[in-house]
């Protein structure tokens, strides 16, 4: 009797359960599976948006022709270009910041806000900002011209093909800087104070602290920030679609999102910008598997 | 020496990094002709607040900018209000309910955070447009009503909630879902804040989707705005600059009254997000 009854509640239990967590289920076959599934499924036809034809199969003949042509390698040298470019000051820099403020013993929390308030704005405001900024007669004309002791040159920030790559990495460089240096710090923080005590005592200078000691133990952080940053990288679109709507050309910094907004929504071709969809799916989760295989590795015990 | 010399590089460093952040704050109060003269002033005196009229009127004087603003707050509140209560509830039946299956759902809800939002927009819009919601609230806000980290976020922090509290409210005879409402919910307090402050984040950020899915003027959110009002023939740099302003004010009274929430411990909880 007691046996039959602790099954009946059991299985009320789990009905239960599964009442909670259909939401999601839902949710996630409308708004996720599907889309993705769509997408590889649209990539094999010429599908064109507004359009009253059915769609015809044409097979790989989207993938061939995007493969073939010279946007879509446009679009991959110019995401390639912004993603390398931004990496290396951004892993870097954050890294330099997060040691230095780290060793500090005062204002810590400060510059800590102070280094991540960019990074409130919004991803537009920020763009805005810069635009303004790199206006033939704005401040990074002004700065440059002065730091380099060179007055009235104009450095053509928003016209200029390899500058206006450049503008866009400086924006994105300066927006985030202070996100992956807050990762940073909380990385230093893990590693017990007893450890670098040790090696001060054993007499190692700062900067062999830093090689043998501090970098070796954060490599899990590293890692992370390092993928993270790809994947934000290739996900851009903000800064480049605000620079273009206002005037820079687009060809330098037709960054794969761009691509793939412009392919549908400008030139209507849904087909061909579910192929772009589908390749960049496929770059991110090669990208999100890593981050997620080292974000559980990333506890380390000292 | 050592010491100065790392102050006077934080020092620098940290000038340029505020800069910006200052110039906008500056050239908002400033007239166009003002911004544009070289060297830039840094001091608005007197200040232009006419910037200010003409970023809320707009240049053709609708003042959809008003409105914008409203459709932003609507829109990222209630996405807000439904990644909250939807996440604590599928957090809560993984973390406190034994069924067959439980660890297949989690899976798969973690494995849709594989599948970032760039990568199927195009297929998104056409799911909204076959259900009829684009040009509306339901178009921009359904899609994002939730997210799996969110419920990775609220599964974690109910798997260490007492069991016991929970059989004693059944022995009382509470239902299942009077549980939920008047027990779980009103104690996920820290990751419920967590969580609300992301999402208002990043939908207050969000241009991409609603350029797809909204047409109308008097659809689009404060981001669709800012590109829009930048872009325009006879835009003004100062009003540019007050624009910027206004939009970053919710986001910015958020940071300083609870910094906590963007810097401190809870900024490595978002770190599989962002």
């Amino acid at each position: 009797m007691k046996q039959a009854k602790s099954i009946g509640y059991e299985a009320q239990k789990a009905r239960w359960g599964w009442f909670f967590v259909a939401p999601a289920l839902i949710f996630f076959s409308i708004f996720s599976f599907y889309p993705i599934l769509n997408a590889l499924w649209t990539s094999l036809f010429d599908k064109k948006l507004l359009s009253l034809k059915p769609p015809a199969f044409i097979g790989l003949g989207n993938y061939i022709r995007v493969l073939g042509g010279p946007e879509f390698w446009n679009s991959v040298v110019a995401t390639g270009i912004f993603t390398l470019g931004a990496f290396i000051p951004l892993v870097g820099l954050s890294l330099f910041l997060a040691v230095l403020i780290s060793s500090r013993s005062r204002f810590q929390r400060g510059l800590q806000l102070l280094f991540y308030s960019p990074a409130v704005l919004s991803s537009v405001v920020a763009a805005l900002i810069w635009m303004l900024m790199f206006d033939p007669r704005g401040l990074a004309n002004q700065g440059l011209n002065a730091l380099l002791n060179q007055p009235g040159v104009d450095r053509r920030w928003l016209s200029d093909v390899s500058m206006v790559r450049i503008s866009t990495i400086i924006v994105y460089v300066w927006k985030y800087i202070g996100y992956f240096t807050i990762l940073y710090i909380t990385g230093i923080s893990k590693i017990p104070r007893s450890v670098i005590e040790a090696a001060k005592i054993d007499g190692a200078t700062d900067l062999n602290q830093f090689r043998y000691i501090v970098f070796p133990l954060l490599k899990p952080t590293t890692v992370l920030v390092s993928i993270m940053v790809m994947i934000q990288c290739l996900k851009t679109f903000s800064t480049q679609y605000l620079f273009t709507q206002s005037g820079a050309p687009t060809g330098p910094i037709d960054v794969i999102t761009l691509n793939i907004y412009n392919t549908a929504m400008r030139d209507l071709n849904i087909g061909r910008a579910s192929v772009m969809s589908v390749i960049l799916f496929l770059i991110m989760l090669l990208l999100t598997g890593l981050q997620l295989r080292f974000s559980k590795s990333e506890d380390v015990t000292f | 020496m050592k010491n100065i010399l790392v102050w006077t590089f934080l020092g620098i460093f940290g000038l340029i990094v505020v800069l910006p952040l200052v110039f906008m704050a500056t050239a908002s109060l400033m007239s166009a002709t003002d911004i544009m003269q070289m060297p830039y002033k840094w001091i608005p005196i007197p200040p232009y607040p006419a910037n200010f009229v003409r970023a809320i009127a707009g240049n053709d004087g609708s003042f959809m900018y008003l409105r914008n603003i409203l459709n932003s707050l609507i829109v990222s509140f209630s996405i807000v209000f439904t990644t909250v209560i939807l996440s604590a509830m599928v957090g809560y039946g993984l973390a406190k309910f034994k069924f067959k299956g439980r660890n297949v759902v989690f899976m798969i809800i973690m494995a849709t955070m594989m599948i970032p939002f760039e990568t199927i927009m195009i297929p998104l819009y056409l799911v909204v447009l076959n259900l009829g919601f684009q040009d509306s609230y339901r178009g921009l806000i359904i899609p994002f009503m939730m997210n799996a980290f969110g419920v990775f976020l609220m599964r974690q922090y109910l798997i260490t909630f007492p069991d016991e509290m929970l059989d004693a409210a059944r022995i009382d005879g509470t239902g299942e879902i009077g549980i939920f409402r008047r027990i779980v919910f009103p104690n996920c307090g820290p990751a419920i804040a967590s969580l609300a402050i992301m999402t208002f984040r990043q939908q207050w950020d969000n241009l991409l989707w609603p350029l797809l899915v909204t047409q109308r003027e008097t659809m689009k959110t404060i981001p669709a705005y800012i590109v829009k009002f930048a872009a325009e023939k006879h835009a003004d740099e100062g009003a540019m600059m007050a624009v910027a302003v206004i939009a970053s004010l919710p986001v910015f009274v958020l940071f300083f009254a609870l910094s906590n929430y963007f810097v401190g411990g809870s900024a490595v909880y978002s770190a599989g997000k962002e």
